[in-house]
Order: C-alpha cells, then structure tokens, then sequence
C-alpha cells in the first residue's frame, strides 16, 4: 500500500517537473472526420480548410466584398472564352521548388483526371501553359462565375508529387501528405484523428508573427468532448456543427462567438416526382404551413447570434436575385389550406415521408416540427432518420427519393451559380444536392441566363427571374438562410469571421491560419 | 511430440478451419448490402462511367464464387484492399488504428483479472457471510449495464464534476511521441519520457475501468463459484481440519485448481471486450479500430468492414490459443501427459 | 412449484429480482395509462417545455423537443422487453435443437455443426450484430434478427456439453437398448434435463439482449427515433453534457436497473433449479 503510495507521489511529481512549457503559440480546432488532404478530392468543410491552407489557389475572395483579386496569379485579362493568367513569379512550394505554369497545368488536370470532389467545376475547361509564368483556360461554354471557381483549383508542386510518387497522380502521396505553396505545411495527417500543420517560413505573402505557429485540426470530436475541452482552455475553435444548445452553454461560460454566412441555406427540398408532392399546389400549401419563425428560434444562440436568418425567398441574402429583407418567410394557415384545396390529392390520403441526415441530431428536430405543422392541415406524415451514405444512395433513383429531404446546400465557390444549378437544372437531377428532380423549363433557361450573363446586371436580373419563378412553384421549402457559427476560445483572434468587412464570402476561407491571431 | 505442441497444432488448425468460415461469414454480410458501395464510395457527383470502372476494380460486376475468390488471393497477399471512407490501404488503417483497441482492451483485461480474482477469492473464502452478499451485488450491478452506460457515469462523474481524468483521446497534444508500436503506453517508454507515459496512462484509466466493469463481476462471481466447488471437495476440508491458515488454504489450495476454469472465461471476455470497445471508444473519443469500424459501417465500405471483423476475429483466437496453452501449462494433468510422452 | 417459491422467499436478493422484474414488465404492459405524458412516445413537439431538468412536472426531465424522459423510458421499456422475448423464443430452440443433434449424435453431424457454432462464437457478438445491422436496415425487426443470429450459438454450446454428457448415462443407453427413435432420445429423454439450464439462461439472457439490443441503438443501429429507445437516449443525450446530464443519466439507469431485476432472478434461479455456473 505505503508503496503505491510513493509511485503514485513520484508519478505526480514527475507530471509537474516535466510537463513542457510552450514558446511557440498552437491554435486547436476540430472538423467532423475525415480530413482529405488530397486537394483534388476536398469537397467538404475540413478538407476545404486543409486545402486553403496548405494550398494556395490563383485568386482569393475579395474580403469585405464581392469580386475576386489576384493571389498566385499576378493578374488576369478575359477576352471571349480565354482567360489568361500571369503568375507570380516569387511563389514558393514548401518544397523550394518554384510555382511555375507547369504546375498549374498539372493540377488542373489532375484534378480532371481523378474525377472526384468538385472536379465538376472544370469540366469542359481546358488549359494550357503559354510560357512559365502564363496560362491560358479555354471554356468549351461561357461560363461568367469562371474565375469564382478558380477558389477550388488548388496547385499542386509537381516535380515534388513526381519525385515521390511512381503514379502519374501521387494519389497517395498526397492522401497523406501536403505538396502545396500554402502558409501551412503538414506535419503529420491521420484522417481519423488529427493533422498537425506549422506556419511555414518561405510564404510568399509576409505572415503576422501572432499567427499561430502549430495548428492542430481535430476530428470527430464528439460535443460533450468539445465543450469540455473548450471551458478548460484545451481547445480553441469548435465546429459549426455543435448543437445549439452546447454553443449556447460555452457563450454563457464566456467563449466568443464567430460567424460566417451569406454562402447558403438550409432547405427542406419536395420530390416533385412523387404523389402528391408532383402538384405544385401541394408542395405550395405544405411550404406554407411550415413555422419559420420557430425554425429560425430552434437555432437562436442568444438574442444577437443564430445559427440561421429568416429566408427571403429561393435565393440567400447577398447573393445575386436575392429578395429584400422586407419578404421574409413566414407561417400562413389560411393561404396553405387555400392551396391545399387547390391540390388534386385528397389530404387524408397522404403520407408524407419527411427524412432527416442521422449526422445531422438537429434535423430531427425539424422533422418533428414540420410533422406537427402538416398535422395542423390534416396531413399525416412519417419521420425517417437515413444516414448520409444511405441518403447519397436513394436520391440517385427519383422512385426512392424521400418527400422531404433537409439538406444546407452552400456555394462551394460562393457564386450563386454554384448553389442553384446543381439543385434546379434539370439536367443535374438525383444529386445529393437536388432530391427536388424539378424538370421546369422556366428555371433552365434563367439558370442559363445566369452562368452566361455577360455582366453582373445581367445575371442580377436573371437570378431575380428564377428567385421568382421558384417561389412560383414551390419546389422547395426555403427554410434559413444559414450562418454558421463557432464557438471560440478567446486566445485567438479571427477578423475573417467576426469582421463583416474582412469576410470572405467563401465557406471555409475565413480559417486562413495566416490571418489569425494569437492573444496570448 | 509432446502433447503441448499437439494441442498448439490441433487448436492452429481448427482457427484456420473457423478463420475459413468466418471470412465467408463476413464475406456473405458484406455483400448483401443494399446500395451499390460503388455509387457511394464515389459521392454525389460521380458520373456514371466512374462508377462503372471502380465497380470492376472492386469486382463487384463479377459472380459471387469469382468474387469471393478475388478476396481470398489478395487477402494472402496481405492485401484487403482500399478503405473508401478514408482513400488509404485497408491494412494500413488497421495497422494505425488496431494497437489503440488493443491497448484498451490489455488495459481492461489486467483490471478485470487484478479486481476480479481478489474479489472472487474474497467472496469465496467467506462465502455465506456479507462480504460474499455485498460483492455478488456488486458484480451483478456491473453486469447490468453496458458498457457505454459505465463510460459516461464515470465520465460525468470523474472527468466533468471532478475533473481527476481527461475527458477524452490517448495523449495530451503537448507530447510529440514517435508511434513505433502504436502502444502509446510502450511507445513512450521507449521514447523514454515519462512524463508523457504518465499522462498516457492517466488517459487510460477511465475508458480501461468502463470497459473492464462487467468483466470484473464476471471474473469476481466465476472465481466465487469455482472456489466454492473446490472448497468442498475431501482435500480442503482435510487440510481445514489439520488446521492450516484459512488464507494459506485460499491461495494455495482451493485458488489455483479454481483458476483453470477461470481462465477460459477470461478469454471469452477478452472477446466481448474487444466489441464492447465499439461503445466505449465511441463516448471517450478514443482513437480505435472500434470507432474506425462503426465509421465504416456506416458508410457501407466493404473492404474495410471485413478487414475489420476479420482481424478482431483473428485476436480473439490468438488470445484463445494463449488461453489454452496457459491452462494446458497450468493443468498437471495435461502437463504430466506431456511430459509421459516425450 | 410450492418449494421453488420458498426458496425464493428465502433469498431475499433474487426476490428483489422477481419484484423488479414485474414492475418493469408491468410499466412497459400498462405504459399508455402511466406515463404521464402517453404521446410523448411518438413525434411530439412543445418546445416550451424542451431542455428542461427534473421537475415536479417531469420527474426525469424533459429532452430536446420538450417530451417527457419518464414517460419515453416506460415506452422504451415495451421495446426493450419485446425484443429480448422475440430474440429469445426464436434463437433458444434453433440453438438447443443443434446442440442437442451435435452433442447427441455426434460423429461428422455433430463436428460440423459445432464448427459452425464455433465460427459465430469467434466473432465477438457485438461485432457480429454491429457488422450485420450495417448492411440492414435499421428497424426494430432487422435488429432483433441481428441479435438472434449472434444468440443462438451460445444455445447451442450450452446444450451440446450437456447433452455430451447425457449420451452415456444409463436412461439413455436403456433408451436405446429397446430401440428408441434418434429423435425421441434427444428431445424427450436429453431435452429434459437441460431445461433447468437453459431457463436459467433464458432468465439471465432477458439482460444481456436488453444490453446488446441498447448497445446498437447507441450507436445508431437500432430502432430509429421518434420511437423512444433506452440505448438511442443515451447516445443522443451524451453531445449535452455535462449541462443536460438527466438526458443520459436516467435513461443509462433504466437500463441498468431493467438488467439488474433479470440478473438478480437468474442469479436465484441457478440456485433453485441447481443449475452450475
């Protein structure tokens, strides 16, 4: 007994010498898993912001403000379908090896190869490399957000993939290692459980010294671990996927609050294949009946902060064709009973099968308000819990889509064309993205309209049409516009996310490692 | 040939034999999955020929025999293929994620055997009286609930109220440990900081005794029992009655012929811990083949759901043959049959 | 019968046991009249009411929709019993019907049967029905096959060793001796004499499938919500703590003392019945 007594003294003893003592400052944040590193294959939130900043990309999201302005390239001129690049010629890789026009070329089409991620922003893009520091893109099709899209083409040091990888593509290589230009680098990855990045010392941008020199993104954090860890002062940047109500517990306990929106919303999106959600009247009594108002209370932090701002209409405030604040959303009985009437199906004979994403707990509890409300029109319906893979796989066939499907939808380059198209274009239907299968000639042409507009006034007008037109046919229920929300130690600084005018406009962006600051 | 290598042999053979069936076993869930793990591992936005030229490489276009064939020849090469959920060698996964598991589990099992066996000695030697009542409630309180229900009392109670315990993962970041073994336990020592072994250690203290909890009720009441027999057999009560220390009489003669029985047990809750993990990795944030099974479940990732099953089901056997060898070398009979026939 | 219940008086833990048992069988029976909130199983909202402690309103709290915890634990209570009692009745006679065939017969029938016993057995059952469930769908059927499929070879090795040990015993051999039916000497004269046992099993195992059927739902693949469910309370609860600990913690205690009531009873049926450990 006297024995264990001692280990355990001198264990504690041993504790308190050595525990080290930290001169340089490390920011901790964590992501749902997996991390993929690979930048070809990034498509969600965590690998957007390994990607951001272990990889930089021709131009940035002006901040503050819509637009682009140059990063890696020096400048651009656009002339038809040609877009022409001059690159920087002082850009780094981590590996000393120079960003030249070769790599670019690479990435692109690497990124076509591998089909994977976003890679569908590039299709029908072709490049080539006019001299080392020049590239030009030709577009098979107009396409006016082009150089939006470019947010997603990260480059790729090839002579460092090559040197390291017998395959043409590194694929992987670069699972699990870092070949970028970033302010970033990898120091080590494990998709599951963390990856470590440090401030890089040959960024070509100059970087403030209290940007943090080790980042450590975890993964799969579970809330109760997170909020823990946060009050102790053992994490620094939670998810935006933490339930309200542990955010709520760490703003109480004086952990600030950062935010990011304007990129998207979240959607309660109708099967219009399927009885009796076909008939537009239907679909419009049920969007109707919907209690926005309390949605949008579910999701309140407190009086100032929510993780959601009413909807105006089919398209997120800021964007292109987006309504005025003074048409926000909201519950009107008599107006759905009035459509309902209108529906060729009698309401007792529907069932409405409303899905909610098993990742997602805070969808349960739309589905259970949604059910109370259809209940108040005298419709009956059903709660199903699918789990994203299960979800990804029935929306690829129309017959075994759901009625209603929630999903936040974002622009993944923060142009409107790259919410809506993919949801409305008949051409798109049975995507994880677009569970509505609307076939409407109408919304087709304004969509086009909208990626081939020669200006912005052209495509403001287009995308108000559409707006329009979709809340005409209702193919969905337009629920909030989201905001996402952090809950955050207040060690660190984040102006991209609490600054209005430093803001990106771009999901993800505003974790540029490089612009934060370490307080303490 | 002695008769401890035939019996090694004998039990090497039947696991291949059970390893042969329940790689089928396996290999008839994995492919009964509804969805085409093609479409998935793909994502949404995967075009139609993509799909098809993954759903070739993977063989899914091909007959169930050719399939099963195809897992078997790379499965004897030490390939089982590419997890979908995480773009990296199944093997590779297994390999990162398997020492965290077993780690946890080694941890829970000296537990279980350094709390069970004294209890059940305890209860045994004064069976009948109130420490034998109070630890039979206790253990049957153990047993009561699983694992995961333990995982969060004692979170909530020692690592949210009293916050003696971290409340999750295997190290603190402020430790940069080389992973030679995977053991963070081993891995430190070698690296030769203590410090860091320490706090390893005190990461393993929660999740250990909330997997370990039924066990030990389990080990506790099976001692109890097998004692009790031994008690009444005509030896003990000789020895009683030559009036030898009642403590002498527990650990020499009724605990050791007890301990054989004991031990099978042991072996098969080796077993249920190594599921049992699933629940309490998922509420302490451990970083394990457990939490990495329940991922890929749930993505229907084929190659990795087999990898998985295949390879906890080869450490169960593995522990079983330990098992069996150690009660062959403690069982005299077995023993002395060895020795009559060298 | 008369004896039985003596003893059970006798042994006052296993008559805690009995009475647990009961009252949980009785909440789950009568759960429509005695939850105070009966809808508050299903899809129901009142949000004026959600995330709240223990009060006199709600004894145990109410969960993120504002429903009543104690009413959802006495629902959960029906699907809990339900399944053991499914799982149960169909994996014990498929088990003792193999064991006893193996364990009697013996021979080629009997190695192969209890090779295929032994495959099941060496996966850890939890994985088993983790693995199945994960290419099923998750329903309240699909999980109670999972469970049974993982059950009956325990069943089956209980059996077989007695029945192993039955074989040579003199009612047997007298049995066979005036010619007797393969079958009739394993199910009238064998079977019989591993009923104590495999009742004393069946008790014990009510708890262990409550456990293994909550251990699913826990993590997600087992019956889906809204339907109230002990083990899918926990999980959904565990995100909230420590500041909403009555999420988890009361329905985490359901569960235990739901399995501890059946251990108690089986505990004091082994030694009713004289059944060894």
């Amino acid at each position: 007994m006297l024995k264990k007594a001692v280990i355990a003294a001198s264990i504690c003893a041993a504790t308190l010498v050595t525990t080290p003592v930290f001169a340089e400052s490390v920011l901790r944040l964590d992501e749902v898993a997996v991390g993929e590193l690979d930048p070809a294959k990034a498509s969600d939130y965590a690998d957007s912001i390994l990607m951001f900043n272990v990889y930089d990309t021709l131009v940035l999201p002006q901040q503050g403000g819509p637009g682009h302005v140059p990063h890696i390239a020096a400048s651009w001129e656009v002339d038809g379908a040609n877009y022409t690049f001059k690159l920087r010629d002082d850009v780094k890789f981590q590996s000393g090896n120079t960003l030249s026009a070769k790599d670019v070329v690479y990435s692109l089409e690497r990124m076509q190869a591998l089909g994977a991620g976003l890679s569908y922003l590039f299709a029908g893009v072709n490049i080539e490399a006019i001299d080392d520091t020049t590239v030009r893109f030709t577009l098979e099709q107009p396409y006016a957000p082009f150089v939006a899209s470019l947010v997603r083409l990260p480059i790729v040091d090839m002579a460092y993939v090559k040197s390291n990888s017998d395959s043409e593509w590194g694929e992987e290589f670069l699972s699990a290692n870092g070949a970028g230009s970033g302010a970033y680098s990898v120091k080590s990855h494990n998709p599951q459980e963390e990856t470590v990045m440090s401030k890089s010392d040959s960024y070509f941008l100059s970087v403030a010294d209290a940007a943090p020199d080790t980042v450590r993104l975890r993964y799969g954090l579970e809330a109760a671990t997170v909020r823990t860890l946060i009050a102790q002062g053992e994490h620094d940047i939670a998810s935006q996927w933490l339930p309200p109500e542990v955010v709520q517990a760490l703003a109480k306990d004086g952990a600030q609050l950062l935010t990011e929106s304007g990129t998207g919303a979240f959607y309660f999106k109708m099967n219009t294949t399927k009885a009796p959600l076909d008939d537009a009247n239907c679909r419009l009594a049920l969007s109707h009946a919907f209690d926005y108002g309390t949605a949008v209370q579910m999701i309140a932090i407190n009086d100032d902060i929510s993780a959601g701002s009413p909807a105006t209409g089919a398209i997120p405030v800021g964007m292109f064709g987006a309504n005025g604040p003074d048409s926000v959303m909201a519950q009107d009985m008599a107006k759905a009973k009035e459509y309902l009437a209108a529906c060729q199906y009698d309401p007792a004979d529907m069932n409405i099968e409303v899905t909610w994403i098993a990742e997602v707990p805070l969808e349960e509890r739309f589905a259970l308000l949604m059910q109370s409300n259809f209940t108040q029109l005298g419709i009956k319906s059903e709660i199903k819990k699918l789990p994203w893979a299960l979800f990804a796989e029935q929306v690829s066939s129309a017959e075994n889509t759901p009625h209603i499907s929630q999903l936040f939808v974002n622009a993944v380059t923060g142009d409107p064309d790259t919410l809506l198209y993919g949801m409305y274009h008949s051409s798109t239907p049975g995507t994880w993205q677009s569970p509505e299968y609307l076939n409407d000639a109408m919304v087709d042409k304004h969509l086009e309209a909208g990626r081939s507009a020669a200006d912005d006034a052209g495509r403001e007008a287009a995308y108000q049409a559409l707006n329009a037109r979709l809340m005409e046919i209702a193919p969905t229920i337009y629920g909030f516009d989201r905001q996402s929300v952090f809950a955050a130690s207040n060690r660190v600084k984040v102006p991209a996310l609490s600054d209005p005018t430093q803001a990106f406009g771009l999901d993800g962006m505003g974790f540029s490692f490089r612009l934060m600051e370490m307080v303490e | 040939m002695s008769a401890v290598i035939r019996l090694l042999l004998r039990r090497l053979g039947i696991s291949v034999i059970v390893l042969i069936g329940v790689s089928m076993l396996i290999f008839a869930i994995a492919r009964v999955i509804p969805g085409d793990p093609a479409r998935i591992a793909l994502g949404p936005n995967a075009k139609a020929e993509q799909i098809a030229s993954l759903r070739a490489q993977m063989h899914l276009d091909e007959s169930l025999p050719v399939q099963y064939g195809h897992f078997l020849a790379d499965l004897s090469r030490g390939d089982l293929g590419i997890s979908l959920y995480t773009n990296r060698p199944v093997t590779k996964d297994i390999a990162q994620f398997l020492p965290a598991t077993l780690e946890l589990v080694f941890c829970a099992g000296i537990i279980m055997i350094m709390l069970g066996l004294p209890l059940g000695i305890l209860a045994a030697r004064y069976r009948g009286r109130w420490p034998d009542h109070l630890i039979r409630v206790l253990s049957l309180v153990t047993v009561s609930a699983p694992g995961f229900v333990w995982a969060v009392i004692l979170m909530l109670l020692f690592a949210f109220y009293l916050p003696l315990f971290p409340i999750a993962g295997r190290l603190n970041d402020s430790f940069d440990i080389a992973r030679v073994t995977g053991f963070l336990t081993i891995d430190t020592l070698l690296a030769g900081d203590f410090a860091a072994f320490t706090d390893a250690l005190h990461h393993l203290v929660l999740p250990a005794i909330a997997l370990s909890l039924s066990g030990i009720g389990q080990a506790a009441r099976l001692t109890r029992a097998n004692m009790v027999e031994t008690y009444n057999k005509p030896y003990i009560e000789m020895a009683q009655a030559y009036g030898f220390f009642p403590s002498r009489i527990a650990r020499i003669y009724a605990f050791k012929p007890s301990l054989i029985p004991s031990l099978t047990i042991i072996g098969l809750d080796f077993a249920a811990m190594l599921g049992n993990a699933f629940l309490v990795e998922a509420v302490f944030a451990w970083p394990g083949l457990s939490r990495y099974g329940v991922a890929v479940i749930l993505r229907k990732d084929l190659n990795a759901i087999m990898g998985t099953v295949l390879i906890i089901a080869i450490t169960f056997l593995i522990v079983n043959i330990i098992v069996d060898l150690l009660i062959a070398f403690l069982n005299p009979r077995i023993r002395h049959s060895a020795r009559g026939s060298a | 019968m008369i004896r039985a219940m003596r003893i059970l008086a006798s042994n006052p833990l296993s008559l805690v046991g009995l009475l647990l048992v009961l009252l949980i069988t009785f909440a789950a029976i009568f759960a429509p009249w005695l939850a105070p909130f009966p809808t508050h199983n299903g899809a129901v909202i009142d949000f004026a009411f959600a995330n709240k402690g223990p009060s006199a309103r709600n004894w145990m709290g109410t969960d993120l929709v504002g429903r009543d915890i104690f009413s959802r634990i006495l629902y959960a209570y029906q699907i809990s019993l339900m399944l053991g009692i499914v799982v149960l009745a169909i994996a014990t006679p498929v088990g003792t019907a193999i064991g006893l065939i193996a364990g009697y017969v013996g021979g080629w029938t009997g190695s192969i049967l209890m090779r295929i016993v032994d495959v099941f057995l060496s996966i850890p059952p939890l994985v088993l029905a983790i693995a199945m469930m994960g290419v099923l769908e998750p329903t309240l059927t699909n999980a109670m096959l999972a469970v049974t499929v993982m059950w009956w070879p325990w069943y089956a090795r209980l059996v077989y060793s007695i029945a192993r040990s039955e074989r040579e015993e003199g009612y047997v051999l007298a049995a066979e001796v005036i010619g007797a039916g393969t079958m009739h000497i394993a199910f009238r004269e064998i079977l019989p004499n591993c009923l104590p046992a495999i009742i004393t099993k069946m008790t014990l195992d009510m708890g262990f499938v409550i456990i293994i059927a909550s251990s699913l739902s826990f993590l997600g693949l087992g019956v889906q919500p809204p339907t109230a469910d002990l083990g899918s309370m926990v999980a959904e609860g565990a995100r909230y703590l420590p500041d909403s600990w009555w999420l988890t913690v009361f329905p985490g205690l359901a569960i235990l003392v739901a399995v501890f009531g059946f251990n108690l009873l089986g505990d004091g049926l082994r030694d009713i019945l004289g059944v060894d450990e």
